[in-house]
């Protein structure tokens, strides 16, 4: 008993890792790459989140071809009844139908970031903001107020896409599964940082003049960031979505801009590898905190869940004024090439 | 129709309140202050606790100006400073206030629970109507914050102009270095400025829960709308302001009673978009505020 449930505990901390994980390399494409501070990253997350939850179980009767007439959205515990069984004996439908609901959290979360851009291009970053923290909210009043999309504040159960090799193992594939598409993500966004295009968008971020009098497009190049990093935060929604079995119009700034920025800060903006480390750290805190919380029920007049709050708050405190940097700060990279050409010796004096 | 007018004068003055606190510190330190909704929760929570304690509740108006000007003081002293001698970007000492309204959060919800399990309280259901006096059949604090805005802003317009402080404190607002190089203290300015403008969050949150539900997240509710008032009334413009708290306030209530009318009773279930819809629009279309709109030819 006490082992299992250690190993659930370290199964649900890898996914969560491995969630945040994307998350926080989406938002280093976009902020530690190209400079864009974003601080709407609630909304593009919470698209693949809701779009997810309205479609899956749309999706599922549609693919497993079952005609019924139970409403997916209002009576989501029929159609679950309906399709789990389903899907738990068909492997080759239950990762079709979740490859395809990868695809469309990607989608709807480049095309949110999209529309992110419209304030990005225009105002200065004191604005944006603003703009952008109030966007995020935005998705969770409509998700709450127009019920045929998840069901308003009920929120709906999603599909168990999980479950094909068996209810028991469960949690450990949902795990594997999405710590494999995290793994990718570091890859790609590693390699991203490494390729043309990605010295450019730092080129951006250093500076926007030097940039434009080299015939950089600052438009196409910034909505290249925002669709390419919300692409991968709405795949990051999609899977909480797919993880938790259920949604509700209900994810928090906190959890989702906030905790993320803190993330890149401790870690250090700008390194896949530190960004990564960032993640770990606060997720292991966190994780913890949870694990410990009900030793204190009964013994504080108050939810320990709280001290995350304070605690947080002091040490991105702490982080600004002692350390903005992080704790792996960005080196910069020269090429191959370039080296040879400058020599060994010119690079030391720079 | 007239109730409705009236609800919306309450909400306007109230929203005028917070939004003057935003533009005073854009005005003086350059930054969007995020932390303003905490101040905001702050005074929520002084008017509740002296109602517990069966204390008069518009006593509130002064703790909440004192306890909340006294976080804002604490936010300045302990973290803004510090990364304004480090010369921090204004993306740094914004993330610095958004920092600071979770670390209050965190704290607040402590206090919630603390009085709901001590005391029994409704602390996540804050509505105090039911105390509030009447005045010729009328709530009272529609009269108290028409009354206490119109107070807040002459108050405001007095110690900007006629008094020694405010004189170097409008100086520290047009240029600092300059300022600075004249001899003035702009730290300790900067600082008075945070004061009044945390203070009077912690009035319009007194004033709030004798208006409308309340609990511990409505700052963080709120804070779009206050952004909204003072990016309306022009960020660079301290008495735009109130000119947007009310624009944005009368929206919400007459606007949509209106077009709920015509259109059907499914318009007032998106009435809570309106402070996000006139943000996004506003920064977007007139950033410098609608006063900045000036008719051709004129």
């Amino acid at each position: 008993m006490a082992l299992e449930l250690i190993t659930l505990f370290i199964s649900d901390l890898l996914a969560l890792l491995g969630v945040y994980t994307i998350l926080t390399l989406s938002l280093n494409v976009q902020r530690g790459y190209a400079g864009i501070p974003n601080f709407g990253l609630l909304f593009s997350f919470a698209g693949g989140a809701y779009i997810t939850g309205s479609l899956a179980a749309r999706l599922g009767l549609l693919l497993a071809g079952v005609g019924t007439d139970i409403d997916p959205i209002s009576n989501s515990v029929g159609a679950m009844a309906v399709l789990n069984p389903i899907l738990r004996s068909s492997p080759l439908l239950t990762i079709t139908l979740t490859v395809i609901l990868l695809l469309i959290g990607a989608v709807t979360g480049a095309l949110l970031g999209l529309i992110q851009l419209g304030p990005v291009i225009r105002l200065r970053i004191d604005y944006l903001a603003i703009t952008l923290l109030a966007l995020g909210e935005v998705l969770n009043y409509i998700a709450t107020v127009y019920k045929p999309f998840i069901n308003g504040a009920l929120g709906v159960l999603v599909p168990d896409l999980f479950s094909w090799a068996g209810s028991e193992y469960r949690f450990m594939v949902a795990t594997l599964e999405i710590l494999l598409i995290a793994f990718l993500v570091f890859l790609y966004v590693e390699y991203l940082g490494r390729t043309p295009l990605g010295r450019v968008l730092k080129a951006i971020r250093e500076n926007e003049v030097a940039a434009t009098s080299l015939g950089k497009n600052l438009v196409t190049y910034r909505a290249i960031a925002m669709t390419i990093g919300s692409a991968f935060s709405g795949i990051a929604g999609a899977l909480w979505t797919l993880y938790l079995g259920a949604i509700t119009p209900s994810l928090q700034r906190f959890d989702w801009t906030f905790l993320p920025w803190l993330m890149i800060f401790l870690g250090g903006i700008g390194n896949n590898r530190g960004v990564f480390l960032g993640t770990f750290i606060f997720v292991l805190i966190n994780r913890l905190l949870v694990y410990i919380k009900h030793y204190f029920t009964g013994l504080l007049p108050f939810d320990v869940v709280w001290f995350d709050y304070i605690s947080l708050g002091i040490v991105m405190a702490l982080i600004l004024i002692y350390r903005p940097q992080g704790i792996l700060p960005e080196k910069p990279r020269v090429p191959g090439e370039i080296k040879e050409i400058m020599g060994k010796q010119s690079l030391e004096e720079r | 129709m007239i109730e409705t007018l009236v609800g919306g004068i309450t909400l306007s003055s109230i929203l005028s309140l917070m939004a003057i606190g935003i533009t005073l510190l854009y005005r003086t330190t350059k930054v969007p202050n995020f932390a303003h909704a905490s101040f905001v929760t702050t005074g929520i929570f002084a008017a509740f606790t002296l109602h517990l304690f069966n204390q008069p509740i518009y006593l509130g108006l002064l703790l909440g100006f004192l306890l909340s000007g006294l976080e804002a003081l604490l936010l300045f002293y302990l973290v803004l400073e510090p990364l304004r001698r480090r010369k921090s970007s204004i993306f740094i000492l914004m993330m610095a206030t958004l920092t600071y309204d979770i670390f209050l959060f965190g704290l607040i919800n402590i206090y919630a629970d603390y009085l709901q399990y001590t005391y029994k309280a409704t602390a996540r259901n804050i509505y105090l109507a039911g105390a509030d006096f009447k005045v010729l059949g009328v709530q009272g604090i529609t009269v108290v914050s028409v009354i206490t805005l119109v107070a807040c802003l002459f108050a405001l317009h007095i110690f900007l102009n006629k008094t020694v402080f405010g004189t170097a404190l409008r100086a520290v607002m047009e240029n600092d270095s300059l300022a600075l190089a004249s001899g003035i203290n702009v730290s300790a300015m900067l600082a008075i400025s945070w004061f009044i403008a945390g203070g009077l969050a912690g009035v319009a949150g007194a004033l709030l829960p004798l208006h409308i539900m309340c609990s511990p997240s409505t700052g963080m509710i709120l804070i779009a709308a206050m952004f909204a008032a003072s990016i309306l009334g022009g960020l660079e413009q301290l008495y735009g302001a109130p000119v947007g708290g009310f624009i944005l306030g009368l929206a919400e209530t007459l606007l949509v009673t209106g077009l709920s009318s015509v259109l059907g009773p499914w318009v007032m279930t998106y009435s809570g978009m309106i402070p996000y819809i006139a943000l996004i629009l506003g920064l977007i279309f007139c950033p410098r505020g609608l006063i900045s709109i000036r008719v051709r030819g004129a």
